[in-house]
């Protein structure tokens, strides 16, 4: 059973917005997160409470997740990255490529993300002298942005990552 | 969000380090230059070293890793300086992000910046100031509904309504003149809570009402057809630095428009002596707190200091005989009891004074109410336009 499977029934949650592109086009250029999370963002946002901050917070978050996918994925395939909306939640569903091996790195990322010793994985990381891992990125987004993350097992070389923004009760 | 490239200044005077637009770096070398900036700035502080992150949209954690291993070394190699993060409440992950930062050194506190925008904001926010602030529009709007048009007001347009308040103005538009779409900003969280919500009970859910503080904004450049600013560059202590952040907002060839009073001009019949000296008092309690009530006149000369071109000046007088008169007087009686109630209290003044200051706009409410009177309140409406 994956995590997916393991949810409790929910609330669906409707569709509000995706795209979908070759890896290799999204690869051409870093500027590429920017865009795409501030037009999204911008997007998704104009009907939430106050439009404009839930923007540059869900814009901040979705952000970092397509720079994990840049750092991370692989050239060949498709890149994909639908929103989805209950109540105050955003659900963000990315799928890109990525090389054999990363699947097992990122489940256990995103597991580290659920332990009670996120908080302090999160600080020791800001300490030390290396640069911000994925792994620091998804512990980065449970934790400044109240994200609850999971991992969609697909066939490899894909991989989908579901994260979960509850960003209108914090913006508002 | 802010479209311009990021920018990263320190003023020495100040021990102000300053980091403010959209840093998204793919490596740290894309941003060696500031780091550079950030160390030097470091190494030159004495006491407390400010960083100031208001105006930052954005930081990806490749910026923020990177600028935080710059402070949390500071710490470590030096115990004489201590840093303020200075966020802002408008950019909520910055607060969020940043606070960690004391979690790991003592020597770093972080702070929010959210409520001493407006030195007049907190005489104006109570709540029992709302019926007060609606009815102040629906006097005003007799007149302005008829002179918009002339400042750039017109269906399809794209505008922001900044310093919105209770979001009254932006219904009103929103009916009169069908803009494709309007932005409603303003700092005050129990004005926007009170927006919202009559929005809601009208089945309005195209404006978007939205916290920020105006001086500051994170609305993209050069995006608005009109900007409006009704009655708030006089209660704000930099009226410059609000214009500066309006004529960014708004698009070459688009209009800001601005409205201000001058209230020792406030006039009424009978009893004028008493008036005319309250209300010149009343200028002088406001130049007290840093505000400019008399600003309506010089909106020319502000707004061509912005850059604005084809600027239009025009003043209108509000009046006892605009609706019902006691609409006047209760404007009145609310502006008394702000004034001489609280503000005159908060200055120090004494009890003679307090009451002869309160006798002016006793003396106003008669004239308003009096079947022969006459009372009168001045506003200059402004706009420029920006050039193309």
């Amino acid at each position: 059973m994956n995590a997916a499977q393991r949810q409790p029934a929910e609330m669906k949650y409707e569709p509000l917005l995706q795209f979908e592109m070759e890896m290799g086009t999204f690869l051409s250029d870093w500027q590429h997160c920017d865009q795409l999370s501030t037009y999204m963002a911008r997007m998704i946002s104009h009907n939430r409470t106050d439009p404009l901050r839930h923007s540059n917070f869900f814009s901040s978050a979705l952000n970092e997740l397509l720079e994990v996918s840049f750092r991370g994925g692989s050239p060949e395939g498709r890149i994909g990255c639908a929103v989805y909306r209950q109540g105050p939640k955003e659900r963000v569903k990315l799928s890109f490529p990525c090389p054999p091996g990363h699947q097992q790195f990122f489940r256990e990322a995103v597991a580290r993300t659920h332990r009670n010793d996120a908080y302090a994985r999160y600080l020791d990381a800001l300490s030390s002298d290396l640069g911000p891992s994925r792994e620091v990125v998804l512990l980065d987004l449970a934790i400044n942005f109240d994200a609850e993350i999971r991992l969609e097992e697909e066939a490899p070389p894909s991989i989908t990552i579901i994260v979960d923004l509850p960003l209108e009760g914090i913006v508002s | 969000m802010l479209a311009a490239p990021f920018q990263a200044e320190f003023d020495a005077n100040s021990q102000e380090f300053s980091f403010a637009g959209v840093i998204r770096p793919r490596s740290v070398d894309e941003i060696a230059h500031s780091i550079s900036m950030f160390r030097n700035a470091i190494d030159e502080a004495r006491g407390v070293l400010y960083i100031n992150v208001k105006r930052l949209a954005q930081m990806n954690n490749t910026a923020f890793h990177a600028f935080s291993r710059v402070v949390l070394d500071a710490c470590r190699t030096r115990s004489d300086i201590r840093f303020v993060v200075v966020t802002s409440s408008v950019v909520g992950w910055t607060e969020r992000m940043f606070r960690h930062l004391g979690k790991i050194e003592p020597q770093i506190r972080v702070e929010v910046y959210d409520s001493k925008f407006y030195p007049g904001q907190s005489f104006v926010e109570d709540t029992s100031f709302i019926p007060i602030l609606r009815t102040q529009t629906k006097m005003t709007w007799r007149h302005e509904r008829k002179i918009l048009p002339r400042h750039g007001m017109r269906p399809g347009i794209v505008m922001a309504d900044i310093c919105c308040g209770i979001g009254d103005f932006a219904v009103l538009v929103r009916k009169e003149f069908q803009p494709a779409r309007i932005v409603a900003l303003d700092h005050s969280k129990a004005s926007l809570a009170y927006a919202r919500d009559v929005a809601k009970n009208f089945g309005i859910s195209d404006i978007e009402y939205s916290y920020g503080d105006a001086s500051e904004m994170l609305l993209e450049d050069n995006q608005f057809d009109l900007v409006t600013c009704r009655h708030s560059l006089q209660i704000f202590n930099q009226p410059d630095l609000l214009l500066k952040e309006l004529y960014r907002i708004c698009k070459p060839g688009g209009r800001v428009y601005i409205t201000n009073e001058k209230n020792s001009h406030c006039l009424g019949e009978p009893r004028a002596q008493s008036i005319q000296w309250t209300y010149n008092e009343v200028a002088k309690l406001f130049s007290h707190f840093e505000m400019d009530v008399e600003l309506g006149p010089k909106s020319r000369r502000y707004l061509a200091d912005a850059g604005f071109d084809d600027i239009l000046v025009e003043s209108f007088m509000v009046t006892n005989h605009d609706g019902d008169p006691q609409d006047f007087a209760d404007v009145i009686t609310a502006w008394e009891n702000v004034y001489a109630g609280e503000m005159a209290v908060k200055r120090g003044d004494p009890a003679e004074f307090i009451e002869r200051f309160r006798q002016g706009f006793r003396d106003h409410i008669f004239a308003a109410l009096h079947p022969k009177g006459y009372a009168g309140w001045p506003i200059w409406a402004a706009s420029g336009r920006k050039p193309l």
